[in-house]
């Protein structure tokens, strides 16, 4: 099967069923992103603030997980860190979504160990083909490429400003 | 029958000649006589003996004087010894004294009797020696026939080791016994623990013991004589007891009338005459003068006739006594009335050495008739008297030799210490008097052309002043005398012409009738001076007193030399420790002009001036810049040509000048003022500048002329020298005084904070920026590390980075951030010397950054969240591939509504901020019921909103009417709520409450959250400003503006608000308005 030749996007490697956790204090984010991920047969979970995101991503091994930053209590940025600490979930590609502006906001992110950002406000319709690709570049092993590529344009960004 | 060899040849100048004569008799007087000459002899002695270094003198005279009379009353030759051997032993404390007879033939010597600690040694009785063969101390003496001392017996070759070593004799004393110039004796003494020096003194003392033995041995060997026959002739015995009597009597006076006298009335008494007299011969006149009368007027005392008259004349000429029974007939009488009467005469002539030295006589008015034995007796009486007589001279003679012993003893003394000169000038002065048995003396010793009276001994202060004031020029014949090396006497001052008068007034006026003048060689040939003795007494002067007075001038030839030295040495070390002294201050005085004034008061103290003066050259003039002392005054400013004499000559030839008398000439005078203020010697010495350059001059004055001695110059120079160190110094601190003021006064006006730091990293420098920006004082802060004073280090730990920096300290409970640029000094050894930290207080410039920065951000986050909702949804509702139910288009298009009402009221928000900037705000007060307005505003909390919170309301049952603009009020009620549930992150209760006060209404809201430290909560009420830590804690969002609004909508209501706050515990924020006034109205209703 050729994808290419039919100018669709190219079917991913069929992983089964691929679940997004999203965690956000935002009601409204979540549900968009629901709504969204799951029209493309996407499964999600929902987690209202830090603390139940980490337990949930735990307990459900989630193949990707949504992540806002700014939120009461745990914030994203430590969520990201106590992910990348535990055993269980280090495996899991961490996607922040952010409404900060500054660059070194996004560069945190991936500082952190996080491989991918969406910066607020976001096509909702961009989020599955997001997660398709990335996880497929993963299952490539391309996961510090991609981190590199997403720090490069950073960078270019910085220097473009 | 004579005794057997008692009647020696010696008895032949006694020459008596006589049928009655008894041949045993005369030793026996004679052996009396010496006997007494060696009593009458003691005087002396003791007053020699007390000049020496011995303590007491008292029990010296008491000791010789037992020692006499145990010598003149024993019989017992043993006891005589004992007595002279244990005093000597205890006189000098001496463990060991001997007694030793020599053979008539000198060539052998036994042991006589020894003392050790009070007992006999009884081997010394056995002791023999062989003076010819074996060596010895006693051998030497016999010999040599004067005493001789041995300091250590061990290594002298003089002694004899065996009695050394068996008397165990460290130091020891031989003296001889002498009789008729032979040694018959010899006493030897030792010490047995400690080694001792014997001095002339002690010798003197033994000798005269010796002399006292050996008379005494003699006089017992006729002792012996003169009992036998006594007991031969019992008539005799009267008169022998007289005799001996008389002898006593005799021998116990020195002085030669009373000697006299009392011969005269023995002689009376002894042969019953009526009366008796004495006449001396004066050899040179050939007269007989009457010294001493018994029985006669005292008017025929000093009575003189000629040698070869009347009986006198005979009894001369034939040497022996004549008896005159006819005396009346007498072809040629003694021509005086007092002789008319007498009858019968006795006269016999009193000889010594062969040679008439005067006659005695005794005569009876009734013509009782005298025999032969009287002439016997007249003739040994005469031997008496021509021996009391020789005593007499003998004392006198000793007398002086004591004295002249003394005066010798006294100089040595002198010269054997190290004194200083004038020490040694009062010591001379005194030996001198002393030593002539003047009254009074003085030393005069050369100085700058004249004589100076430097040493005195008991001068009158007039004669003082006289000596002292007179110059002593070439008008004077002393001073003549003095140059040509003469010694003058003068027997009768005030008649003598060589005298000037003043000198000669002065005298007399002290009752001065004598004087000697001695010249002296000043040392190092710096002319003579002289020694001037004055005599009470008119004074014949004998080649004794001239001897004595030449080996005065030796001794203080000597004296001078030594003194010479030792002032040169302590003149030295003073110097050495005034220069030090000086070269202290000046190093520590850093105004040059405090230096000047500091070397012209040190200077002339350094080398005895008076005064001292500094000259500055300034082009081709020198100006008195510093002056200290007499005329100094005058002279400050003065000026005089670089090129003149004295301080010009001094900066000419860059070397010392130094005039005795600069004062005397004119010119000179003219060029210094100090000359003319009355300053006489000159001393000036060039003072050096920087690279070679010659300053200016020191000079220092003194009054009176004076040489300046070769190491007051050299003082002077490292003065100088001192002084231009000390200028130089001086200069430079100034210039880095005044570089220093310059500085720390730029310092101190800055507004960066300077910090300086040595090369330990201790503080130096803290300017006054710096102590206002961290809030540590400089008295704080110095001499200790930045880090410790600020709890941050203001060093940058790359060495490589120098360039600003943001160091955070603490300053109280705030944090301040200063831009730091730091500077390293370094040493000429690139080895760090010390930094240097320039910072300003960025806080504020930081804190507007930051807050703004997280206000852009938290804008950013509040805008784009319902931005996403709104868009999002819109994009959802938008996708073709989806088919939604109409229940969730519904949820979208009521997300995308509240989210947009959201995005308003941020917007307001804003506006809001805005308004409250620019004082646009308009507020709408109208009776409000604050119930009301809180009940709506916890309406619309939303049960996510409340989440874990429990609402407590405490709100009055009647209505609670503020002056209030409603909507404002309920902004600022939501503002509170929102506030209290996002910083009570865990949940708990919220407490909103409203309450009429006296004239307003409060409304509080209380929750249980994290709090707010102290230190914010005067801050928190300002824009953008949160929390320090409410972020991190809370992760709280909010825009910052939240009680900024609060508090600008409450005060344009004319209320206010306030928090208190425990951290940790929960927050209280509460604001009163104005309470209604219809309100109040309806109340009274």
């Amino acid at each position: 099967m050729s994808a290419d030749m039919d100018g669709y996007t190219r079917p991913v490697p069929d992983r089964g069923e691929v679940r997004v956790l999203v965690i956000d204090d935002e009601a409204p984010i979540r549900l968009l992103c629901r709504v969204n991920l799951e029209a493309e047969n996407i499964d999600v979970l929902e987690a209202a603030d830090g603390t139940a995101g980490l337990d949930l991503a735990r307990e459900e091994q989630p193949d990707v997980v949504l992540l806002d930053v700014m939120m009461p209590g745990l914030d994203g940025w430590r969520v990201a860190e106590e992910l990348l600490e535990d055993d269980r979930t280090r495996g899991i590609p961490i996607i922040f979504l952010t409404a900060r502006a500054e660059f070194r906001d996004r560069a945190r992110g991936l500082d952190i160990g996080g491989v991918d950002y969406v910066t607020k406000p976001f096509n909702p319709l961009e989020l599955a083909p997001l997660v398709r690709e990335l996880l497929a570049r993963i299952d490539r092993g391309e996961r510090d490429e991609l981190r590199g590529e997403k720090l490069a344009e950073l960078r270019t960004l910085i220097e473009s400003e | 029958m004579p005794g057997p060899g008692l009647a020696g040849p010696d008895a032949a100048p006694y020459n008596l000649h006589g049928p009655v004569r008894t041949p045993d008799l005369l030793p026996t007087v004679r052996a009396l006589g010496r006997a007494a000459a060696a009593v009458a002899l003691l005087p002396a002695v003791l007053r020699r003996s007390s000049s020496g270094r011995r303590a007491d003198p008292t029990r010296e005279l008491e000791s010789v004087s037992r020692v006499a009379d145990e010598l003149a009353r024993t019989a017992d030759v043993e006891g005589v010894a004992r007595t002279l051997l244990d005093e000597l032993a205890e006189l000098f404390d001496l463990g060991f004294a001997a007694l030793t007879i020599v053979s008539d033939d000198g060539r052998e010597a036994t042991g006589y009797l020894a003392r050790s600690g009070g007992e006999d040694v009884d081997w010394w009785r056995e002791m023999h020696l062989d003076l010819e063969r074996e060596p010895s101390g006693i051998a030497s003496v016999v010999f040599e026939a004067t005493a001789m001392t041995v300091y250590d017996t061990a290594s002298s070759g003089v002694v004899s080791r065996r009695l050394a070593e068996a008397v165990g004799a460290r130091s020891a004393a031989f003296v001889p016994l002498l009789v008729e110039e032979r040694v018959t004796a010899v006493i030897s003494v030792a010490t047995l623990d400690e080694p001792r020096v014997f001095s002339n003194d002690d010798l003197a003392v033994m000798q005269t013991l010796a002399s006292e033995a050996a008379v005494a041995f003699e006089r017992l060997r006729a002792g012996v004589a003169l009992e036998e026959a006594l007991k031969r002739n019992e008539e005799q015995l009267a008169q022998q007891a007289a005799l001996l009597r008389a002898a006593h009597v005799l021998s116990s006076e020195l002085d030669l009338p009373v000697v006299l006298q009392r011969l005269a009335d023995q002689l009376a008494q002894l042969l019953d005459a009526d009366a008796a007299d004495c006449y001396l011969l004066d050899a040179e006149r050939g007269l007989f003068r009457c010294v001493a009368v018994h029985g006669f007027d005292r008017s025929l005392l000093d009575f003189e006739f000629p040698l070869g008259q009347g009986l006198a004349g005979a009894a001369v000429r034939e040497g022996r006594p004549l008896i005159e029974s006819a005396y009346r007939e007498l072809p040629e009488p003694v021509p005086h009335p007092a002789y008319d009467g007498f009858t019968d005469v006795i006269t016999a002539p009193m000889f010594w050495s062969d040679e008439v030295r005067g006659v005695i006589g005794v005569g009876r008015r009734e013509g009782r008739r005298f025999v032969e034995r009287d002439a016997e007796i007249l003739g040994a009486f005469a031997g008496l008297a021509s021996l009391a007589l020789r005593n007499a001279e003998m004392f006198t003679q000793s007398a002086r030799q004591a004295r002249v012993q003394r005066g010798f003893y006294r100089i040595a003394s002198v010269l054997g210490q190290s004194l200083s000169r004038a020490a040694t000038l009062e010591a001379i002065a005194q030996a001198a008097a002393e030593a002539l048995g003047g009254t009074s003396a003085a030393v005069l010793v050369p100085s700058s052309g004249r004589l100076e009276a430097v040493g005195t001994y008991e001068l009158p202060a007039d004669l003082a002043h006289l000596l002292d004031e007179r110059a002593w020029d070439s008008r004077s014949p002393l001073f003549r005398a003095t140059v040509e090396g003469r010694i003058v006497v003068s027997r009768a001052i005030a008649e003598d012409e060589r005298m000037l008068p003043d000198l000669r007034a002065a005298s007399a006026a002290n009752g001065y009738l004598s004087l000697i003048s001695v010249p002296v060689d000043a040392p190092r040939d710096a002319g003579r001076g002289l020694v001037l003795i004055f005599f009470a007494e008119q004074r014949s002067f004998d080649d004794d007193d001239l001897d004595l007075a030449r080996h005065l001038a030796d001794a203080t030839r000597g004296a001078l030399e030594r003194s010479e030295l030792f002032e040169a040495e302590r003149g030295a070390r003073a110097l050495a420790q005034q220069l030090t002294r000086t070269g202290r201050l000046l190093t520590s005085e850093l105004d040059p002009a405090a230096v000047l004034d500091e070397v012209v008061q040190q200077a002339p103290a350094l080398v005895n001036a008076e005064a001292g003066a500094f000259r500055l050259l300034e082009g081709d003039e020198l100006v008195v810049t510093a002056a200290g002392g007499e005329g100094a005054e005058a002279v400050l400013g003065s000026r005089s040509p670089a090129s003149g004499w004295l301080s010009g000559d001094v900066l000419q030839s860059g070397a010392p000048v130094a005039l005795a008398q600069a004062g005397d000439d004119e010119r000179l005078r003219g060029l210094d003022p100090m000359l003319q203020a009355g300053h006489s010697a000159f001393l000036g010495v060039p003072v050096g500048g920087a690279e070679g350059v010659t300053l200016g001059v020191l000079a220092v004055y003194a009054s009176v002329p004076r040489e300046w001695r070769e190491e007051e110059i050299e003082a002077l120079l490292a003065v100088a020298a001192s002084t231009s160190a000390a200028l130089s110094n001086a200069e430079l601190y100034q210039r880095v005084a005044l570089e220093r003021e310059r500085s720390v006064a730029i310092l101190a006006n800055i507004a960066e904070g300077i910090v300086a730091v040595d090369r330990d990293g201790k503080v130096v420098l803290w300017n006054s920026a710096a102590e206002l920006i961290t809030g540590v004082s400089a008295s704080v802060a110095l001499g200790r590390a930045p880090v410790d004073v600020l709890q941050r280090s203001l060093e940058s730990a790359d060495e490589a980075a120098r360039g600003e920096r943001l160091v955070p300290i603490p300053r109280g409970r705030e944090e301040v951030w200063l831009s730091v640029t730091e500077a390293v000094m370094r040493d000429p050894l690139g080895a760090v010397a010390g930094r240097i930290f320039a910072f300003r207080d960025i806080s504020g410039d930081r804190l507007v950054e930051q807050v703004k920065s997280d206000f852009v951000s938290t804008v950013s986050h509040e805008l784009r969240t319902p931005l996403t909702s709104i868009y999002g949804f819109a994009e959802t509702l938008l996708r073709q591939d989806v088919m939604f139910g109409e229940e969730e288009r519904q949820t979208f298009l009521r997300y995308i509504a509240s989210e947009s009402q959201r995005l308003t009221s941020i917007v307001d928000t804003l506006l809001n901020v805005a308004r409250l900037d620019t004082g646009d705000l308009q507020v709408h007060l109208a009776e409000t019921d604050v119930r009301d307005v809180v009940g709506q505003v916890l309406d619309t909390v939303t049960a996510a909103e409340a989440n874990g919170h429990r609402f407590v309301v405490h709100l009055p049952e009647e209505p609670l009417a503020a002056t209030a603009d409603p909507e404002k009020l309920r902004q600022v009620c939501s503002i509170l709520v929102e506030n209290a549930l996002r910083y009570s992150p865990d949940g708990g209760t919220v407490t909103v409450g409203a309450v009429r006060r006296q004239d307003t209404v409060e409304v509080s809201v209380a929750d249980e959250g994290i709090g707010i430290p102290q230190s914010d909560q005067e801050q928190i009420f300002r824009k953008f400003y949160r929390g320090s830590d409410a972020e991190l804690r809370a992760g709280a969002g909010g825009t910052g503006l939240g009680l900024f609004i609060a508090r600008g909508l409450v005060t344009a209501m004319g209320g206010r608000i306030w928090v208190s706050s425990q951290e940790g515990e929960g927050s209280r924020f509460a604001f009163e308005l104005p309470a209604a006034i219809a309100d109040s109205v309806e109340t009274e209703r």
